[in-house]
């Protein structure tokens, strides 16, 4: 299955939940397995991802060609993210920075 | 401690997954599990983590899967769980029949005068007035009478 992601800049990650949106992060610093995804994850956004938890969201990744598994090594299947994966990341950061620095402005409007 | 147990746990929560999953993914997740582990994560929360992942595999459609597997998957949990609870059911009655022995403990029922500390303390004079228990007060008592008597060695 592909996905529609138009110069329009749909944020397709914005349904796909947290752990999606961390992977792609993680996976943006280099192709990676399950074990050192759990890792990287853990030292970046001190979130423990439960395996099933991540097999769930790679599956997901793959599906919507975000992501794509490398020849295994040894049992171990790589991932990398594609080109789809990488624009689909920077319009859903992007949109983040945008929410965050509205609420950030509202916070300081209202003096909380 | 337990841990072959747990590792047996977390090889049981990977055998819920569809094959299609177990062919890709289980060599795979059996080792980072045994990774996991070594680190010092608890086999349970990463049991209980394949497990949640493995409904979600079965009760998610895929664009392969009919519609009719899931519905079939559903209504068999579905079953499973009105079995437990009929089960459930029908086994209280029979162990308030099995434990509720008039014959044999008479000292320990409600109205017996030979153990019942919380009344005899309290100066109600329930403890010898029978079994009666006509009243909605005395009905309450007599339950306080049930727990205080099945503490004592009978």
């Amino acid at each position: 299955m592909s996905i529609r992601n138009d110069g329009a800049g749909q944020d397709v990650l914005r349904r796909v939940g947290e752990a999606s949106v961390l992977i792609l992060i993680s996976l943006a610093g280099g192709p990676k397995h399950g074990y050192a995804l759990i890792q990287d994850i853990k030292e970046l956004a001190g979130v423990e991802l439960g395996p099933g938890t991540l097999y769930g969201a790679l599956d997901r990744l793959e599906r919507l060609d975000l992501i794509e598994s490398l020849p295994a090594d040894d049992r171990r299947h790589p991932y990398r993210i594609t080109a789809p994966g990488a624009e689909a990341l920077r319009v859903h950061l992007d949109s983040l920075e945008r929410v965050s620095a509205a609420g950030r402005l509202r916070l300081r409007l209202s003096g909380i | 401690m337990g841990g072959p147990r747990m590792t047996r746990l977390v090889a049981v929560a990977l055998r819920c997954y569809p094959a299609r999953w177990r062919r890709r993914h289980g060599d795979e997740a059996a080792e980072l599990a045994a990774l996991l582990i070594r680190d010092g994560a608890a086999p349970c929360s990463i049991a209980m983590s394949y497990l949640a992942g493995a409904a979600r595999e079965w009760l998610v459609p895929r664009p392969g899967r009919r519609l009719s597997t899931v519905t079939c998957v559903l209504l068999v949990a579905a079953c499973s769980v009105g079995a437990s609870a009929g089960l459930l059911a029908s086994a209280v009655p029979a162990r308030a029949a099995s434990t509720g022995n008039p014959g044999g403990h008479a000292h320990c029922l409600p109205g017996s005068s030979a153990h019942a500390p919380g009344l005899a303390g309290q100066g109600t004079g329930f403890a010898g007035q029978g079994t009666g228990g006509a009243t909605p007060a005395t009905g309450r008592s007599q339950v306080i009478v049930w727990a205080a008597g099945h503490g004592q060695p009978c």
